[in-house]
């Protein structure tokens, strides 16, 4: 047989909830849900493989926002928060999750996930500024996969792998009522219809093209190409703050983390070329993106993660954390350069530009219940509105989603789709097939990624997105009319392109609705180069309205955590200047 | 228009001698989060079939014999 | 189309293909039982602890790690015992892994085991089950030769919490080796005893500078650590900054007034970091006499150290505006 050779197919199963995404939120919620209801059937549907899918495919090195009592409180995390996203933000979802992620932790380290702990059994938790103490390692991190894995085969979750889901189907009224998806090696069709959705398929992390020209050389994992963030918008769901782009430190060219979370509480820290520290900002925000950006940009660069001043013995115990999880290519690559940490700093960058609340804050508008704007759908992890939450935000929304979903698939009965959906969608799906000749799904991504840095990339310039917006609408026709696909693993790239065409129409859109400057990098346009409290101290809320891309304000929730007026801009008066 | 393929060192390297994939197994072709690797008609062994790599390692560490090798993609080295 | 959904089918040809002449075939059948996650597998994989092939045993010690309780345990203490080192690696990882207490009474007898590796592995694997029992075989694990096993033995006897032990802790202090002196100081953090302290306190001499840096952080820790104060003082001396960058902390956590001069005396030290801790420390002890000190480093080339310093001013400040 020709490899990954395309099979005409087309079937039909049901559940009760439909998890999509078998990454970080997804097992969790999947498991929570079943828990919930044991007689119920749960479907975890997965692009890739659950055992090794999704942000942490390879694991984590470390929490960086547990809120740990002793150490932290839900009160203070969620002030940092709010301060961190310049006030935007519906704090009752983060004051959950501050309350909820110790017993997350506890949780999954009863599943085996290895945490740090002191010789007395307590948890290690390191101190990275002096703000907050939210940093516990995990330095045996690469079995989060694996333990989680455990749990969803004890609990009897049907697994589905290798099926990626391209729409969500409707009943007349609004509700959802299941998902259409694509086996990704034989392009069959598989139709679930199911009482609730949990859409948990992470960050749009293939939009900007990486500094390498390696298409998948990204800083998410590669596979996260924002099909939930495509779904939920073409199921009519409101996305929220698109404009805020996820931008992070990294490696230079190997593009994965170069982790200052793990190496800060040794004593490592970020230095421009002279050595010197130039980081102002406390917080992991677009403030200390933009810093890092200016510092890159003004002579002083290149930026370094410094390490050299530290003992033989730290780096050591750092490399082992650092090599060995999350991206343990990482020491290979320091290798193949002849980088040693014990003479040379390494070399720093800023990324390529992405979607992702669990960095920032764009994603699927969700409540505290992780419920979406679509009755019966739901949203958790890098692709739901939670600012900055992070894999422990994953578990523990997804665990909030699971048990919601639950109640309402209990408590309602399937909703009625109309079947010409189906086959209408499944020709848009293999459109790419039944052509005999055209442009193959990598040169169309090339392109849009391309476009997308040249031209969306901040800072900002409104031209240059008008630009932008009329070239990438000329590859969308390219991809919607003549791109092909020769066998079912194209036709999975494919699939994927025009996921991150829609996140790059929507990223454009959402930043040309916000007429302010705001969140450091992530929203600078030079146009409108002063933040505008009076008019955008409000969510933007983007949806498909009659068929067309439509953009809202929606006014920021009532605090539960009140901010004294002298902290209300402690986030601007933070950069402490030198006098001099 | 007709297409032409496109050279590239790919980062995954398979020692065909350890590998198992002729005895049922697929660990690494089941791991792969971007689903690059097959298991050749021909050899019977695993490969990497396409050259779209995120360099994360399920497919070496999880390799019951120790047959797979992940480099760095050469654009990144 | 065939099923959409993984198998839950895995034990039904279990024995037939671990029964396969070739090793790699079985290889292939013990993976997967190892992800069927269903425990009936365990007992296919226990029988598997004696296969000719040390690959296929290495498999069986790495799948067993997916389960947990006394059959799996049992299955492993074999394979911990294994001659060949893969194997036995293997198992003692997959020990480490479980959580159900009912393991400790297949794990215990291996503490007496009569080589060191197996030793350190079943002390590993005790030390999350917190049985109140593993506490006299973990005592005496404190005088056996190896060091690793040792250190093991420490956690086992931490994690229990228990105050009983502390006297055992203490004597570790002596130990010959750098990595259980100061595995034995993180221990005794849990005392409410003041001889723990005391014990933690006497480690700030030690002569290796990362058993310090541990007594110099785990004061900070201990509910006694106060008493140590002047000793913490003294610490800001340290020829490692290491050490002293961990007694600021301490100190500031703390809030020991009396610390605020040769605390404040560090502003001028060349590594930022500790710099930085004096300036975070001098703000949560909160006492005005900081002020000069920090009016030093206000202009500080590094932006961590002006922002703690201005922290810390606004801490003076708040604290003298409520008298």
């Amino acid at each position: 047989m020709a490899l990954d050779q395309i099979v005409d197919g087309l079937s039909e199963v049901s559940c009760d909830v439909l998890v999509i995404g078998g990454g970080t939120a997804g097992p969790m919620a999947a498991l929570k849900a079943k828990l919930k209801n044991p007689k119920a059937d749960v479907v975890l549907l997965e692009k890739a493989n659950v055992k090794r899918s999704g942000a942490i495919s390879m694991g984590m090195d470390g929490l960086n926002n547990a809120v740990i009592p002793g150490y932290a409180t839900p009160e203070q995390y969620t002030k940092e928060i709010t301060i961190a996203n310049d006030g935007i933000v519906d704090q009752k979802a983060v004051y959950k999750y501050a309350q909820n992620c110790y017993k997350i932790i506890e949780e999954l380290d009863s599943f085996g996930i290895r945490f740090l702990k002191n010789e007395n059994g307590d948890f290690a938790v390191k101190k990275v500024h002096h703000i907050g103490t939210y940093v516990l390692p995990m330095p045996n991190g690469e079995t989060v996969k694996k333990a989680l894995y455990r749990q969803l085969r004890r609990a009897r979750i049907l697994i589905s792998n290798r099926y990626m889901a391209t729409r969500l189907l409707k009943s007349a009224d609004g509700r959802v009522a299941g998902a259409i998806s694509v086996n990704t090696r034989t392009a069959e069709i598989l139709v679930i219809k199911a009482k609730a959705v949990i859409l948990c398929m992470g960050a749009a992390g293939r939009l900007g093209l990486p500094t390498s020209g390696y298409m998948f050389g990204t800083y998410e994992n590669a596979a996260n190409s924002g099909d939930g963030y495509a779904m939920a918008y073409h199921a009519g769901a409101a996305l929220a703050n698109l404009e805020c782009y996820q931008i992070n430190p990294l490696i230079k060219d190997y593009n994965g983390p170069a982790c200052a979370y793990v190496a800060g509480p040794f004593g490592a820290y970020t230095a421009n070329n002279e050595g010197s520290r130039f980081i102002e900002c406390d917080y992991w925000s677009g403030q200390m993106m933009l810093e890092f950006y200016n510092e890159l940009l003004s002579g002083k660069g290149p930026v370094f993660l410094q390490l050299k001043h530290l003992h033989e013995k730290t780096i050591e115990e750092i490399e082992s954390t650092l090599h060995k999880v999350e991206r343990p290519t990482r020491g290979l690559f320091q290798q193949g350069r002849g980088v040693d940490y014990r003479s040379e700093s390494i070399e720093m960058h800023i990324s390529e530009i992405g979607l992702c609340s669990g960095h920032s804050a764009s994603g699927v508008f969700v409540d505290d219940n992780a419920r979406t704007t679509v009755p019966g759908l739901y949203a958790a992890g890098d692709m739901a509105s939670v600012p900055h939450n992070y894999m422990l935000g994953a578990f523990t929304n997804g665990s909030v989603a699971g048990i919601d979903a639950m109640e309402f698939a209990d408590s309602h009965d399937f909703a009625a789709f109309d079947s010409a959906e189906v086959a209408l969608e499944r020709e848009r799906v293999l459109a790419p097939t039944r052509r005999e000749d055209g442009i193959p799904p990598n040169q169309v991504e090339y392109k849009t990624r391309r476009l997308v840095n040249d031209y969306l990339q901040p800072p900002k310039v409104t031209r240059k997105y008008e630009l932008g917006m009329r070239r990438l609408a000329e590859v969308r026709e390219d991809m919607e009319q003549r791109m092909i696909a020769r066998n079912a693993h194209e036709l999975l790239r494919a699939l994927e392109v025009q996921s991150i065409m829609d996140c790059a129409d929507m990223a454009a859109h959402a930043s040309l609705f916000r007429e302010e400057s705001r969140w450091g990098l992530y929203h600078w346009r030079t146009d409108f180069p002063d933040k505008d409290n009076e008019n955008w101290f409000c969510h933007t809320l983007l949806s498909k309205q009659d068929g067309r891309m439509t953009s809202t304000k929606r006014a920021v929730e009532p605090y539960v955590v009140p901010i004294a007026d002298d902290e209300k801009d402690l986030y601007d008066k933070q950069r402490i200047r030198a006098s001099a | 228009m007709p297409l032409a393929s496109y050279q590239t060192q790919v980062p995954v390297v398979v020692d065909d001698a350890k590998c198992i994939a002729d005895k049922g197994c697929t660990v690494c072709v089941d791991v792969c989060p971007l689903d690059v690797l097959r298991i050749s008609d021909m050899t019977g062994k695993a490969y990497m079939a396409y050259d779209e790599c995120w360099y994360c390692m399920p497919c070496e560490a999880d390799c019951p014999t120790g047959a797979v090798t992940v480099n760095i993609p050469y654009l990144l080295r | 189309m065939s099923s959409p959904f993984e198998s839950y089918d895995d034990l039904e040809d279990a024995d037939e293909r671990l029964q396969a002449a070739d090793p790699a075939e079985r290889r292939v059948a013990i993976i997967s039982l190892g992800h069927s996650g269903d425990p009936a597998a365990v007992g296919h994989l226990a029988n598997m602890v004696s296969d000719p092939d040390a690959g296929v045993r290495q498999q069986v010690a790495m799948a067993l790690g997916e389960f947990d309780g006394p059959e799996a345990a049992g299955a492993l203490a074999k394979l911990l015992v294994d001659p060949e080192r893969i194997v036995a690696s293997a198992a003692a990882d997959s020990m480490a892994e479980f959580k159900d207490p009912a393991c400790a009474d297949i794990i215990l007898p291996l503490v007496k085991h009569a080589h060191a590796f197996v030793r350190t592995g079943a002390l590993r694997a005790l030390k999350e089950l917190r049985r109140k029992d593993a506490m006299k075989p973990a005592l005496e694990a404190l005088q056996d030769p190896d060091a690793a096993v040792r250190a093991q033995a420490i956690g086992v006897i931490g994690f229990l919490k228990l105050e009983e032990a502390i006297p055992a802790l203490t004597a570790l202090i002596q130990d010959p080796d750098a990595h259980v002196r100061r595995a034995a100081i993180s221990a005794l953090a849990f005392s409410q005893m003041k001889p723990a302290a005391e014990t933690i306190t006497r480690a700030l001499k030690d002569g290796d500078w990362m058993v310090r840096e541990m007594a110099a952080d785990t004061l900070g820790l201990n509910i006694n650590g106060a008493l140590a104060a002047d000793q913490l003082i003294a610490a800001l001396a340290d020829g490692f900054w290491q050490v002293r960058l961990k007694a600021i902390r301490s100190l500031g956590k703390m809030k020991i007034e009396r610390a605020v001069r040769p605390i404040g005396n560090c502003v001028n030290h060349e590594q930022a970091n500790l710099r930085k801790e004096a300036a975070a420390a001098l703000g949560e002890i909160g006492h005005p006499d900081g002020e000069a000190f920090l009016a030093i480093i206000a202009d500080d080339l590094d932006p961590d150290v002006r922002k703690n310093a201005r922290w810390a001013l606004q801490q003076i400040v708040a604290r003298r505006a409520k008298g």
